[in-house]
């Protein structure tokens, strides 16, 4: 998984001949590509182009558009598709350098095409990229920036290798604004530790904002999902992520021709990614699934059926690269930091109708439960979300430490403090973040560069659903959950002394948790 | 063009015993030379190798070369050569290009014929002019449809050289209405071929353009206007029989389909227009010249040309034989043969395949039936996909009249008409392949090189190669799709021999149809016997004696007629080779056996016929007398001593169930690769036993149009 994509800019000259033309007339390319994904020279990247193109006497389009197939080599071809306007006709221009390395310079360099008209023939030509002056610049043009707006699916796409000692979950809680009342839904993966089949269970509860927590759950049943395994690791996850890859691709794909050009387009946005066939499953058990904008299922006497709406980057609670590395003993993510809901969760006779009811989901994947743990999700409102994990480690050692406060405040479209570890560890432990967890309330404090927060957490007593988990090495935990706690926020500036900076102030719809042994 | 090497005009010389008395004699030599201009490199050295070495001969003898020497001289080296036995295979193989040669001069001066017989005289078999069909043959069928009971026999297709006729259509027919569908022949103006004695630089004496009808119309396009970059649904490479089949089939489910071609367009009007051993040099892969190593080496003719090798067969078609469509689907899994005989009931439809009528058929054919009637032997004129055949006999340098329906002038056309494009004088060099898909290589388009060594590409997620047998699978090799063990092996070829018959009057065997009659008498042994003509010099018969015993064979050439044979064989060859293919063939004992049968036979429906004696066409044993005479002779013959050519190479990428053995899978998918399909000869599980261009083009179509069905 690429998180850094790929932007240039490339000139090309060369010259055209156009039907009716006798003559063959100047042509010059500025385009600029972006990737969502590193150009990776064994791999296939498919980037989008835009730019200007100039046919002298014909055409000046500044804003022309394309996509561009770089694979030098496994295809060994560097393919360019261009729309522009040229005297109010839309034209496409369609060739490929062809990469071969008995000739690098001149076939890396030399771009031969054609020029389309609704798929007539119009012209053809050759462009040449000018080593001599366009070279450095193009070089020093690249950049590699944060892919855009990763879509939220691909977190939903299983972790789980099939190691045994491994615990996945997909949860998600909301507020329903109308009535007050809370949801919470939780699905999770349990991979033994002793290597017993993997299960999936979960539970649905909601939280009335009058009278007691409501819950039930679903499963346990044998894990029907796919396995994920992308982490690079050597054996069988990297092999079992290619398998099924091939698996699920044999079967779906065949012979048949395509329409040429955008059939290829096809391929490639499934190559590109990488994940074809993940990024559409979630999470399943029996008719409980967790999809890409979409949550269903039944337990007892529950059925819900919502859509999901996210808003909002993925917010990393953890380290980002927890999440690809699994070194961490778990490791924390919201695949976007807010996200809206719509849909109808039943309940007895009862019937929760929600409107873009505020919430998110989050995603957990690890060696099981911690020792002692809290977490909060507050939507500030006006975008602004507050995201808190404090845990405890089962890990020999660092049970003996005080809880890790990992604490992500996305205020304004940036996260506060801007290193995940900060909160964390501080500086070698010094200036870290500290948790005071308790029940009914618990706080955090601390403070990074100039800031400093305070959160405190209070979970009412009758709105706190407490539930046995299971690890997978068979302890048990038990958990508090509240739907419905308040949390108090306040953020302060140093500016010669600490001076009130915001302030949030949240009755009833934070979304709070206690664990325990 | 450099001058001609003086070896070349001593050797010319000194093969036609060449005494200054003949004009057509002299531009011989400048023939050779351009003819061995065409062929490929080892050949041609050979040649000229043996050139030198017979001047050096001549000059240790005579202290002078060959050139130098006067016509008595020349005889007597000639003759003091051809006295060692070890030689004569030798020379009988240096004779081969100077008799090509030869043939096309004489007829350049002295008109369509040596000063022989005219025809239209009483029929040598004692039939009257139009012979009705013999008891033997079957009755005459002008349907399209299978004949049913009727065995095939093999067809030595393009038996290499064969007599032609200038061009226009020799003997008039003379049942004009022969083919409510034959193009109208505006009255064939009586430049009947001896008739006249054409100017040395009247080419035109060739052309019966008045003759030549409008070719259906073709969308080709030279590959020097084709764009260096192109997309396709369906790129088809060749566009012989199984490519045009795969093309029209491609076309007409609608998808965008280009089909490369390494040879040119040519018309009907052009064939009319050139000289027979112009337009064999342009037609033919190698000057004619491809050879298949092994015991013994064969000459392997192959066509080169939007058509293919059917724009140079004699046209004969053979349904397959219901016993090997059997054989295929049962052994070999072969599914794409299921229903094969609904598929070749379509190509006998496209190709108007009817039994050639008997007004054209000619004396070397009907001396075929009058033998086979003497003997009790069925044979029958064959099955051609020819209405309106005029008997111009010059099938295997293209056909003047535009009668032959070969797929560029019957299924190419249709083809376009759907929207297919043809590419000409492209050479595939490789098939272009995504190697990073998830389900593995997947065929992305072809790269061809024009002529003047620039390159195209078509991009295309489907590629049918139809390159034919010998050329698959050279073209997978460098595509790096030749990992299959077996790709390039179970090459099968239909050995083929010739012998001649002399008669004691004109034959003039090549007025008439080329292939005219199938004699099946031994076909459940494999052997399928064909009355098989040529123009002068193009036959696979080659002559015997050299020096004046060569010239005096040469002037009463009018008086041979010639059959051919073919034998079904065991798949004993291969194709080696990335750049090119090397053909390696060696005959299997059984095959051996059935290839001295054959001859027998053939020399015993000869002398049935009424020849006076019978050549051989074995330098060493080389004409006999008597049926008894024959028989001692080729006692003393083995297959070694014979002429052996081949035709119709097949089987290099079979198809098959099993995957270690058969390249392609039941459907002619390769293996190994996604979005490639084999549809041409070399997708046959084995061979075919009878010509075999319905075979391939109903495999063709059923491989192609599953893969259309599949996808829909």
């Amino acid at each position: 998984m690429t998180v850094r994509g790929a932007v240039f800019r490339e000139t090309m000259l060369g010259r055209v001949r156009l039907a009716g033309d006798r003559a063959d007339r100047p042509v010059r390319l500025d385009l600029l590509a972006r990737a969502d994904s590193l150009m990776l020279p064994h791999r296939t990247t498919l980037a989008r182009l835009t730019g200007r193109v100039r046919i002298a006497g014909r055409a000046d389009d500044p804003s022309a558009e394309g996509e561009l197939e770089i694979s030098p080599v496994a295809r060994r071809r560097i393919r360019y598709r261009l729309g522009f306007d040229l005297d109010g006709r839309r034209m496409l221009l369609d060739g490929w350098k062809s990469v071969t390395f008995r000739h690098p310079l001149s076939s890396m360099t030399v771009l031969p095409y054609t020029l389309y008209e609704d798929g007539a023939r119009v012209g053809e030509g050759t462009l040449r990229f000018p080593l001599a002056t366009g070279l450095l610049p193009f070089l020093a043009g690249f950049r590699f920036p944060r892919a855009a707006e990763p879509a939220a699916d691909r977190f939903l796409a299983p972790r789980w290798d099939g190691t045994p000692g491994r615990t996945e979950v997909w949860y998600t809680t909301l507020t329903d604004p109308a009535s007050g009342s809370g949801v919470w839904l939780h699905h999770e993966l349990v991979a033994p530790h002793d290597g017993a089949p993997a299960y999936a269970h979960g539970w649905i509860a909601v939280f009335p904002k009058e009278g007691p927590v409501e819950h039930a759950r679903f499963g346990p049943v044998p894990w029907a999902g796919r396995k994920g395994g992308r982490s690079g690791r050597a054996g069988g996850p990297t092999r079992g992520w290619a398998g099924r890859r091939t698996d699920g691709w044999a079967g779906g794909r065949t012979d048949e021709p395509t329409d040429g050009p955008a059939g290829q387009t096809d391929d490639l946005t499934g190559d590109l990614t990488g994940d074809p066939a993940g990024r559409i499953d979630g999470f399943v058990a029996g008719g409980v699934r967790v999809a890409p904008g979409r949550l269903t299922g039944s337990a007892g006497p529950f059925t819900w059926a919502l859509a999901e709406e996210v808003q909002g980057p993925p917010l990393h609670t953890f380290p980002r690269w927890s999440w690809r590395r699994p070194w961490l003993p778990a490791t924390h993510l919201l695949p976007a930091a807010r996200a809206r809901y719509t849909g109808t969760v039943r309940h007895g006779t009862r019937e929760l109708r929600l409107t873009d009811a505020p919430g998110a989901s989050a995603r957990i994947f690890g060696h099981g439960n911690a020792r002692r743990w809290a977490w909060l999700h507050a939507d500030l409102g006006g975008g602004d979300v507050l995201e808190i994990v404090a845990a405890v480690s089962t890990r020999r050692g660092l049970d003996r430490l005080p809880p890790l406060v990992f604490l992500r405040l996305y205020r304004n479209g940036r996260a506060w403090p801007r290193r995940v570890e900060r909160t964390a560890v501080g500086w070698a432990g010094i200036g870290r973040f500290r948790a005071d967890i308790g029940l009914p309330r618990w706080r955090v404090e601390g403070r990074a560069g100039l800031r400093r927060i305070r959160v405190t957490v209070t979970q009412p007593p009758d709105g706190t659903l407490a539930l046995d988990y299971t690890d997978p090495d068979g302890s048990a935990a038990v958990c508090r959950n509240s739907e419905r706690a308040d949390a108090d926020v306040r953020v302060e500036r140093w500016w010669g002394r600490w001076r009130p900076e915001a302030a949030w102030r949240l009755s009833g719809t934070a979304h709070a948790e206690v664990g325990s042994r | 063009m450099s001058a001609t090497p003086r070896a070349l005009t001593g050797l010319a010389a000194a093969v036609l015993a060449d005494d200054g008395t003949a004009e057509w004699t002299r531009t011989v030599p400048r023939r050779v030379a351009a003819l061995l201009g065409v062929m490929p490199a080892p050949a041609r050295a050979a040649v000229r190798a043996a050139a030198v070495a017979i001047d050096a001969y001549a000059v240790a003898r005579t202290g002078r070369r060959l050139s130098a020497l006067d016509a008595e001289e020349r005889e007597q080296v000639m003759t003091s050569l051809a006295a060692r036995p070890a030689l004569l295979p030798l020379l009988d193989a240096l004779k081969v290009p100077v008799l090509l040669a030869a043939g096309t001069e004489r007829m350049r001066y002295d008109g369509a014929a040596p000063s022989v017989s005219t025809p239209g005289r009483a029929p040598l078999d004692g039939t009257p002019a139009v012979p009705t069909p013999p008891r033997s043959a079957p009755p005459e069928s002008t349907q399209p449809g299978p004949a049913p009971s009727d065995p095939a026999p093999p067809d030595p297709a393009p038996s290499g050289p064969v007599p032609w006729q200038p061009a226009a259509p020799s003997p008039a027919p003379s049942h004009p209405a022969s083919s409510p569908t034959a193009p109208s022949p505006t009255t064939p103006s009586a430049t009947t071929p001896s008739a006249t004695t054409p100017s040395p630089s009247t080419p035109s004496a060739y052309a019966p353009s008045a003759y030549a009808p409008e070719d259906p119309p073709l969308d080709c396009t030279p590959s020097s206007d084709w764009p260096a970059r192109s997309t396709a649904d369906a790129v088809v490479v060749g566009s012989g029989a199984g490519g045009a089949m795969a093309a029209r089939t491609l076309a007409a489910a609608g998808m965008r389909v280009v089909v490369v071609e390494e040879g040119e367009h040519h018309s009907t009007a052009s064939f009319g227009r050139r000289a027979p051993l112009d337009r064999f040099t342009s037609l033919y892969r190698d000057g004619g010249a491809t050879v298949a190593l092994g015991n013994p080496p064969l000459v392997l003719p192959v066509g080169r040309a939007v058509g293919g090798t059917t724009v140079v067969n004699s046209g004969t078609c053979y349904r397959t034989p219901e016993h090997v469509v059997a054989r295929w689907l049962r052994r070999h899994g072969f599914a794409a043969a299921e229903d094969f005989a609904t598929h070749l009931d379509e190509v006998e439809r496209v190709l108007r395949v009817a039994r050639q009528p008997l007004d054209v058929l000619g004396a070397n054919g009907r001396l075929a039936l009058a033998g086979a009637r003497e003997l009790g032997w069925a044979a029958a004129p064959l099955r051609r996909n020819a209405p309106g055949c005029r008997g111009s006999c010059q099938c295997v340098v293209g056909c003047p009249t535009g009668a032959k329906q070969s797929v560029q002038l019957s299924v190419l056309p249709e083809a376009c008409a759907a929207g297919a494009r043809i590419v000409t004088g492209a050479r595939v060099r490789r098939i272009l392949t995504d190697r990073d898909g998830p389900a593995g290589p997947r065929a992305a388009g072809v790269l061809a090189r024009r002529p003047d060594g620039s390159e195209l590409e078509i991009l295309s997620p489907l590629v049918v190669v139809a390159a034919g047998a010998l050329h698959t699978p050279p073209l997978l090799r460098r595509s790096g799709l030749g990992g299959h063990r077996r790709l390039g092996r179970n090459l099968s070829v239909h050995p083929a021999i010739s012998v001649a018959g002399r008669f004691d009057r004109p034959v003039t065997a090549w007025q008439g149809v080329l292939q005219s009659v199938g004699v099946e008498h031994l076909r459940a042994d494999g052997i399928l016997i064909e009355a098989t003509a040529a123009p002068p010099g193009m036959s696979s018969f080659v002559p015997p004696g050299i020096g004046r015993a060569l010239r005096r064979e040469l002037e009463q050439a009018d008086r041979l007629a010639t059959l051919g044979a073919m034998i079904a064989d065991r798949p004993s060859g291969r194709v080696l080779g990335r750049d090119r293919p090397l053909p390696r063939y060696d005959l299997a004992a059984r095959d051996a056996g059935r290839l001295l049968r054959a001859q027998r036979a053939m020399g015993r429906l000869l002398f049935a016929a009424g020849a006076e004696e019978v050549l051989t066409g074995v330098p060493r044993a080389p004409r006999a007398r008597t049926p008894a005479q024959l028989e001692a002779l080729l006692d003393t013959v083995s297959v070694r001593h014979l002429h052996v050519s081949a035709f119709h190479p097949t089987g290099t990428a079979a198809a098959g169930a099993d995957p270690e053995w058969s390249p392609a899978d039941p459907e002619g998918r390769l293996r190994g690769v996604h979005g490639v399909l084999i549809a041409d000869g070399s997708v046959l599980p084995s061979c075919p036993e009878v010509n075999p261009q319905l075979s391939i083009m109903a495999a063709a179509l059923a491989v192609t149009r599953r893969h259309v069905t599949r996808a829909a």
